[in-house]
Order: C-alpha cells, then sequence, then structure tokens
C-alpha cells in the first residue's frame, strides 16, 4: 500500500514544473517527518546540497555545451581553410595563401576566442573531449598553411602564441595541449597527400618531393612519440592512415616518373596502375565507368 | 588489378636510366614502392627501408632537410611525454594501493550482512580509512606538481574513488542514518585543497553505489529479526531517489546509475510491504508513519 503511495506521489512530483517539484519535495518531507527530529535535518540537508550539486551539474553541462558549439565552428571553418589551400596552383600561391591566412585568422577571432572565454583552470581537461575535435582540426589547417607557405612544420609554440591576444590578461589564455597537437599533425598528412597528389598531376615534381620528405620526416618522428601518448588508441589508428598516405604520395612520384619517361603505350598500364594506387580518392570516378580520368589529366602537359 | 600485377614485372627490363630528362631515384625503387600496395604489414620495413634511402634523393634535389626544426620541437614533446607517463605510472600505482586498501574496507563492512554488531563491523572498516586518506593525499601530493592537470589524470583513479564515496557513505549511513555530503567526504578523505577534490560526479556515483548495497542490507536485517529497518531504508533511499531526481543529468553513466537505484527502491519497498503484511512491524510506530505519509 505504501508502495503503491509513494509511486503515485513520485509520479505526480515528475509531471510538475522543476521547482514547485522541488518546493513539494521539501514541503511534504518536513510534514511527514516532523515527528523525528533527525530525519529532518537530513531531508533538508540532503535536499540543499542536491539543489547544490543540480546547480553545478547544470553549468558544467551548459560549459560544455557552448565549447562543443565552438568547438564545431572551428572545425566547420578550418575545413574551409584547408580547401581554399587546395586551390593553390602553379601560378596564384600567394593569393590563394594570403585569403587562407586572412580565414585562419577569421577563425581564431570569431570561433576561437569563444573557446577562450569559456575555459579556463582544470577545464582544459575536464572539458578536452568537447573541445579537442575543433583544434584538431585547427591546427591542421594552421599548420597546412604554414607549410605551404614556408615549407616548414609550424610549432605548437607558435600556435599557441597566436592565441594569446584572444583574451585580455585576466582570463587564463588558451594553450593548445600535445596530444591535440599531435592528433591534427597527423590529419596533416592526409591533406598533405591530396596536395601532393594534386601538384604531381599538375607537373609541380619539387613541390611534391618536399612535400613527400616531410611527411615521411613527420611520420617518422612520431612513430617514436605515439606509444607514449595519453590515449594512444586514436593515435594509432591515425598512424596506419599515415603511413598510408607516406606510402601514396611515393607511389604517385613513381606513377608521375613513368608516365614522364615512357611512351604512350605504357600509359594504359600505369595510369590504370595509378588508380589503383589512388583508389580511395578515385571511386567515384570509377564508379561513373570514366577510369580514363587520371589518363586524361595527367600526361597533357608534359608529354 | 591485373594491370597493376604486370607493371612491376616488365618495367625494369624497359627504363634505362639513360632515358631519364629528369632526375630518378634509383630503379631500384620501384619495386619497394610497388611491392608493399597489397598489405600494410609488410610495408612497414619497406616504407622504412625507403626512408633511409632519402639523401640519395636530397642529393637529387636543393631542397634542404627538415630534420633540424622538426627535431627540436620532438624532442621536446619526447621528453615531456615521457614525463607525463612516468607520473601516470606513479598515480597508477597509488591507485592500486586504494584500490586494495577498499577491498580490505568493503571485506570488513560485507560483515553487517551477516548481523554482526554494526559498532563492531564499523570500528573494524574505520581502521582503513586512515591509510586511505595517506594515499590520496599522496595522490594530492603529485597532482601539485601538474597544476590544472587533474582532469588529464583523473580516469586513473576515479573508479577507485568512486567505490570509496559508496564504502564511506554506506559507513556513515549506518552510523548516523544520513547521507554523507559531498563537502564530508571531502573531509574523511583529507582532500580540502584546492588543486585536488572530490569531483561532485565521482561522489554521486558512488552514492548510487551504495543505494545498491541496501536492499541486501534490508533483507539481511528482516532475516535476523530486524523488523524497523525497511522502513528506515525506506525512508533514507525515497529521499534519496528524490534528490537525485532533482539532477538534470546527460546520458552518462551517472545517469545509468540513478536509472538503476529505483530497482534498489522498488525491492527495498517490496521487502517494507511484506514485513508489513505480516504484521511484524511494531504496530504504533509504522501507524503514525503510515498517517502522516497519507496526509499530503
Amino acid at each position: 500500500m505504501y508502495a503503491a503511495t509513494t509511486i503515485q506521489k513520485l509520479a505526480l512530483m515528475a509531471s510538475k514544473p522543476k521547482s514547485s517539484r522541488l518546493h513539494n519535495l521539501a514541503g511534504a518531507r518536513w510534514e511527514s517527518v516532523a515527528k523525528k527530529p533527525r530525519m529532518m535535518t537530513t531531508n533538508a540537508s540532503i535536499s540543499d546540497s542536491f539543489s547544490k550539486y543540480a546547480e553545478y551539474l547544470n553549468n558544467l553541462n551548459e560549459k560544455r555545451e557552448r565549447v562543443v558549439k565552438a568547438s564545431r565552428d572551428i572545425t566547420m571553418n578550418s575545413k574551409k581553410v584547408i580547401f581554399q589551400v587546395h586551390r593553390i596552383g602553379k601560378h596564384n600561391k600567394d593569393e590563394v595563401l594570403e585569403k587562407a591566412e586572412k580565414d585562419l585568422q577569421a577563425v581564431r577571432d570569431q570561433h576561437v576566442s569563444r573557446l577562450v572565454k569559456e575555459l579556463n583552470g582544470t577545464d582544459f581537461w575536464k572539458l578536452r573531449r568537447a573541445y579537442s575535435p575543433g583544434v584538431q582540426e585547427y591546427v591542421e589547417a594552421a599548420t597546412f598553411c604554414k607549410f605551404c607557405r614556408t615549407g616548414t612544420l609550424l610549432n605548437l609554440d607558435e600556435i599557441n602564441a597566436t592565441f594569446l591576444h584572444l583574451c585580455d590578461s585576466s582570463i587564463e589564455p588558451l594553450q593548445i595541449n600535445i596530444l591535440d597537437y599531435l592528433l591534427g599533425l597527423a590529419d596533416l598528412t592526409g591533406e598533405l597527400m591530396r596536395l601532393a597528389i594534386s601538384r604531381i598531376s599538375d607537373g609541380e615534381l619539387d613541390f611534391a618531393d618536399k612535400i613527400c620528405r616531410f611527411v615521411r620526416d613527420l611520420h617518422r618522428e612520431l612513430t617514436i612519440i605515439v606509444p607514449n601518448m595519453d590515449e594512444s588508441h586514436d593515435m594509432k589508428f591515425k598512424m596506419e592512415t599515415m603511413l598510408q598516405s607516406v606510402m601514396k604520395i611515393e607511389n604517385g612520384q613513381v606513377c608521375f616518373y613513368f608516365l614522364f619517361v615512357l611512351d604512350i603505350e605504357l600509359l594504359f598500364f600505369v595510369a590504370c596502375f595509378s588508380v589503383h594506387v589512388r583508389g580511395s580518392e578515385y571511386i567515384p570516378m570509377l564508379g561513373v565507368n570514366d577510369p580514363s580520368y587520371t589518363l586524361m589529366g595527367v600526361p597533357d602537359m608534359e608529354l | 588489378m591485373k594491370a597493376f600485377r604486370i607493371v612491376p614485372q616488365f618495367l625494369p627490363n624497359i627504363l634505362n636510366p639513360n632515358l631519364f630528362p629528369i632526375t630518378f631515384p634509383k630503379p631500384l625503387h620501384i619495386p619497394v614502392f610497388l611491392s608493399p600496395l597489397s598489405s600494410t604489414i609488410s610495408t612497414f620495413r619497406s616504407v622504412f627501408s625507403s626512408s633511409s634511402s632519402t639523401p640519395s634523393m636530397a642529393e637529387s634535389g636543393n631542397l634542404t632537410p627538415f630534420d633540424g626544426t622538426l627535431g627540436t620541437q620532438f624532442e621536446s614533446f619526447r621528453t615531456q611525454l615521457d614525463e607525463t607517463s612516468n607520473l601516470r605510472e606513479r598515480i597508477r600505482n597509488v591507485a592500486l594501493e586504494i584500490e586494495s586498501v577498499t577491498r580490505i574496507m568493503h571485506a570488513n563492512l560485507l560483515l553487517v550482512h551477516q548481523s554482526r554488531p554494526v559498532s563492531e563491523v564499523l570500528e573494524k572498516a574505520k581502521s582503513q580509512i586512515g591509510p586511505l586518506k595517506e594515499h590520496f593525499n599522496r595522490l594530492a601530493e603529485i597532482i601539485r606538481d601538474c597544476p590544472g592537470q587533474y582532469y588529464r589524470y583523473h580516469n586513473d583513479w576515479k573508479n577507485e574513488t568512486q567505490t570509496v564515496v559508496s564504502l564511506l557513505a554506506f559507513m556513515h549511513w549506518l552510523e548516523t542514518g544520513n547521507l554523507l555530503l559531498h563537502p564530508e567526504a571531502q573531509e574523511k578523505l583529507g582532500l580540502n585543497t584546492p588543486d585536488f577534490g572530490l569531483d561532485v560526479e565521482d561522489y554521486l556515483v558512488g552514492i548510487c553505489f551504495m543505494s545498491n548495497e541496501l536492499p541486501r542490507y534490508v533483507i539481511n536485517r528482516v532475516t535476523y529479526g530486524d523488523y524497523d529497518s525497511p522502513r528506515k531504508v525506506l525512508n533514507f533511499l525515497t529521499d534519496l531517489h528524490a534528490a537525485f531526481r532533482m539532477l538534470n543529468l546527460r546520458n552518462d553513466f551517472l545517469r545509468k546509475k540513478f536509472d538503476g537505484m529505483k530497482y534498489d527502491l522498488k525491492r527495498v519497498e517490496e521487502v517494507f510491504y511484506d514485513v508489513k503484511i505480516r504484521g511484524l512491524i511494531d504496530n504504533e510506530d509504522s501507524k503514525g508513519d503510515q498517517g502522516s505519509k497519507e496526509q499530503p
């Protein structure tokens, strides 16, 4: 009987709005246990302290939500920057990169600054999962820009330095941690691979070669570091992908040498081969029965 | 696929290095590049062997090597990551010790189900609080060296802490009949420093764990003739459940544990019902209780 009433009461309470429920709860308890002073204090202190926990959790969840949103915006806009860099060609390098850098600056000013405002103290690690994807994408975009500009790697300290002016000195500045930086670098190699392939097909062999050696170096350095990373599972997976990127660039180069050197008879084989090598990127082409895409595109200018 | 197989076979015959108008890395590379395509595992060595031949490429090109700039940064990353993994190792060791202490504590506390006097059980279990405090202090000391990184390593002691909270809360309840509140739990573990506290979510999960223990406790109490305990536990658990309902939880572990709490409540209700229906409860007390329950 009691059980039934309890359940009814609980159901009733559930249907009321939160604040009134809270109030009711305290009130009802107060009455029912008025005879037992010890229980009375328990109830009061339980609901008191739970309203504190509720506030804490609400604040935390709201903050997490804002951080996730900012992170998503950073991801989206950083992706745009990366696409912008991919528009690079033989003659428009400066122009393309200038726009990319400007866009990157906008990402910092508009979106990264939102992150900076939210995070301080222990939040950087507590909410890392919420902002990590965005930051990784940003690292990818920033290092990608920098590599195309100078052919060097943008260091973690340099990235962090660009964040310093985003807030006044009262707020703790956002500092990307090593893990997110390294995860971002791992993604960078994928973009560099795409860039290298397109450079090869554009005939910019030197640039492709530069990319190739850079990616190899990056891969080698990361190989040493990865086992020591905090949660190395993600990174191990990315390393596999990275290795494949390295190989794709290498194979792309080999392909080009064949194309460059050998006569037309060979072209068919090579094209098939390159389609195979770069299968992952050209699957849509194969899907529409147009395997000659690379065959048409590559040799035109050079042969 | 067929074409791909053919290429490596006849290319070396056709390729004549002298024909190349551009600098071409040794023809030897070709099989190296081509062979590993089918499997990733075999590629590992071959890529390394090809990267070891990088100098030959560098000779041909006039590009600056990257090793200098890359190396220094990665060198520092390596030392930093080495440090963190050492730190983690230390934290894990402490967490292991905490775990073994809690196991003893739990074993001591389990005697309560065998109708041992509560004071005796509590005394034994309480003797473990000292060592626990010590271990948590050591954790706090380790974390003090890396300010702001509490949550970086939090996972390494999270589970242990949740168990600790559940045991402490159970003991506290046995002793006073009240819920162990968050500040009290912190105090018991000596975690008053600003850098190292008890995470509220861990505390709440711990409390949920404690509620799992209560149905069994009630059943055993009743078996040993303590017919008053179901009412006490039921009141406590009802309050606790109601308090938890004030929280807006995410779809996470805590939510799952909280969802489980209603089954504990139900089991205790059933026991209370059984005891009640058999007329085993002291009538006077239950009447008063019943009356006040139905009023609101």
